[in-house]
């Protein structure tokens, strides 16, 4: 009885241990989840339906804050990682409230995501089949792997890379860059109607794709080129003001 | 025998129709009788005349014919026949078949005309059907959560040659208000091919005293420089005095403002 009673306690004590580490949350009737971080956030996929906040290694808070909770931009931490976890309707809303500690959140890959640096974080997304938003607003970059599309992305200094799997036909994919690079790997085979421009930039790609230009001139409004690959399809448009373009076969 | 009349018998008596017997008991009742005696002398008369000859007109008649005949003849006006000319009967023949035929395609191009215009009602009532239809899809996509389909429905604009201000207007609201720089970006794009419209350019200037992304700000700098818009100057100068705007954006401003003041 009493090895009994010390193994439930054991049991006990992990599955508190696994709490204090990681979040969990339902995601029924969620469709889209967004995500607000100040730091590095990496939105990763897992088969449970639903959300995992992975903190990382250490949770450090101060002494001084015992007893306390921290409070941030986005709301009151209430899931004891660092994340407020808000729900409205059927969205998702997570903040990242801690300034120099990036997360790790995993979420079922048929999930819509929406990301946002405010400041110095890079995104990285990776192995979704549902639509993305992502936006580096200052100095992150934005990098997403293995995804299908919608993809909207858009960042100021930092670049855009996304490397696409089939990519889904049905809405338009846009990515748009300030000062960084645009650089984006395709199957040789997608269908697409593409829209590449820059300002200041060069486009580089080995798709069969040319510009026109005006008698040899650059056109007022830098540089536009606008091509249909494999018989055309979903649109996908491109545009860097100051970096370079880069578009790959995969 | 005195009062039976004989009167049926005196057409077959006249002719010699009855026998002896018969012959000898008329005669003998006629002379007796007044009354068949005279319906016999009537009928005797009337044969009479009947078998009587009608003499034939004399030659002087016929002579008197002839010379009246002429005489009318020499009185009545001439009759002149119209000789048709034989020379002109085969132009004539060309041109009344040229002229059914230009005839028959007239009116078979009368026909088409008509048919085409009827076509093309139905095409243009079609075209506004569709044309309305898109524009409700575009709105309500521009008002969808997901900014992959609220582009979608800004790209839409592409389908429209000549859009109307609803259409305008709703674009101009997702440059203004999108918080989505790609949505913003993109409405951009869709408003700078009407920046004939006062419309966009009021938009424009507007868009470039709020808009926070450099990169939309260059682009409406640009825009509105190459159509010579002098109230874009003060917007321009104030980002200047702005800390937060990009090095790049200044130097831009710099270049172009001369052109505008």
């Amino acid at each position: 009885m009493r090895k009994f009673t010390f193994i439930l306690m054991a049991l006990l004590m992990g599955a508190i241990a696994q709490a204090q580490s990681d979040y969990t949350k339902s995601l029924d009737g969620i469709q889209w989840v967004k995500i607000e971080s100040k730091t590095d956030i990496v939105v990763k996929t897992h088969s449970s339906n639903q959300l995992l906040i992975k903190s990382g290694p250490e949770v450090q808070t101060p002494e001084r804050a015992k007893g306390l909770k921290l409070v941030g931009e986005g709301g009151t931490d209430n899931t004891n990682v660092g994340f407020s976890v808000v729900q409205d309707g059927s969205t998702l809303i997570i903040h990242n409230l801690r300034k120099n500690k990036g997360g790790e959140i995993y979420l079922p890959a048929s999930k819509n995501v929406s990301v946002k640096s405010t400041w110095n974080g890079d995104i990285e997304i990776d192995g979704f089949s549902g639509e993305i938003e992502a936006d580096a607003q200052l100095n992150g970059g934005v990098k997403l792997l293995n995804v299908n599309g919608p993809v909207t992305a858009s960042s100021l200094n930092g670049e855009i890379e996304v490397q696409f799997g089939k990519v889904t036909q049905s809405s338009p994919i846009s990515l748009y860059s300030t000062n960084g690079a645009v650089d984006v790997s395709l199957p040789s085979n997608t269908p697409a109607n593409l829209a590449l421009s820059t300002l200041n930039g060069n486009v580089y790609t080995d798709f069969d794709i040319k510009a026109d230009e005006k008698d040899g001139m650059k056109s007022v409004l830098g540089r536009n080129i606008k091509a249909s690959i494999n018989g055309g399809g979903v649109k996908i448009a491109m545009k860097s003001t100051n970096g370079n373009m880069y578009l790959r076969k995969k | 025998m005195e009062k039976q009349h004989v009167f049926d018998e005196i057409p077959d008596y006249l002719d010699g129709n009855l026998n002896d017997a018969a012959k000898t008991a008329f005669e003998k009742h006629v002379e007796n009788c007044n009354d068949c005696q005279s319906e016999l002398e009537e009928m005797k008369a009337f044969l009479n005349v009947l078998d009587e000859d009608v003499a034939p007109p004399s030659n002087r008649l016929k002579a008197n014919f002839e010379a009246a005949l002429e005489q009318e003849k020499q009185h009545q006006g001439k009759v002149v026949q119209l000789e048709s000319k034989s020379s002109s009967n085969w132009t004539g023949n060309v041109l009344k078949i040229a002229a059914s035929i230009a005839l028959l395609v007239a009116s078979f191009q009368m026909g088409s005309l008509f048919q085409q215009r009827k076509a093309d009602a139905d095409i243009a009532q079609l075209q506004d059907e569709t044309n309305q239809m898109k524009q409700t899809a575009m709105l309500s996509l521009m008002e969808n959560q997901s900014a992959s389909k609220r582009i979608q429905g800004v790209n839409y604009i592409e389908e429209f040659e000549q859009p109307d201000e609803a259409i305008i207007q709703a674009l101009a609201n997702r440059l203004l208000k999108d918080e989505n720089d790609n949505v913003r970006m993109t409405a951009f794009d869709a408003l700078s091919k009407f920046t004939s419209s006062e419309t966009v350019k009021n938009t424009f200037i507007d868009a470039l005293g709020n808009e926070k992304n450099p990169s939309i700000q260059v682009a409406l700098i640009q825009a509105l420089v190459q159509i010579q818009e002098k109230k874009a100057a003060e917007p321009m100068k104030k980002l200047l005095e702005k800390e937060d705007t990009q090095p790049f954006i200044k130097e831009q401003i710099k270049a172009v403002l001369p052109t505008l003041t």
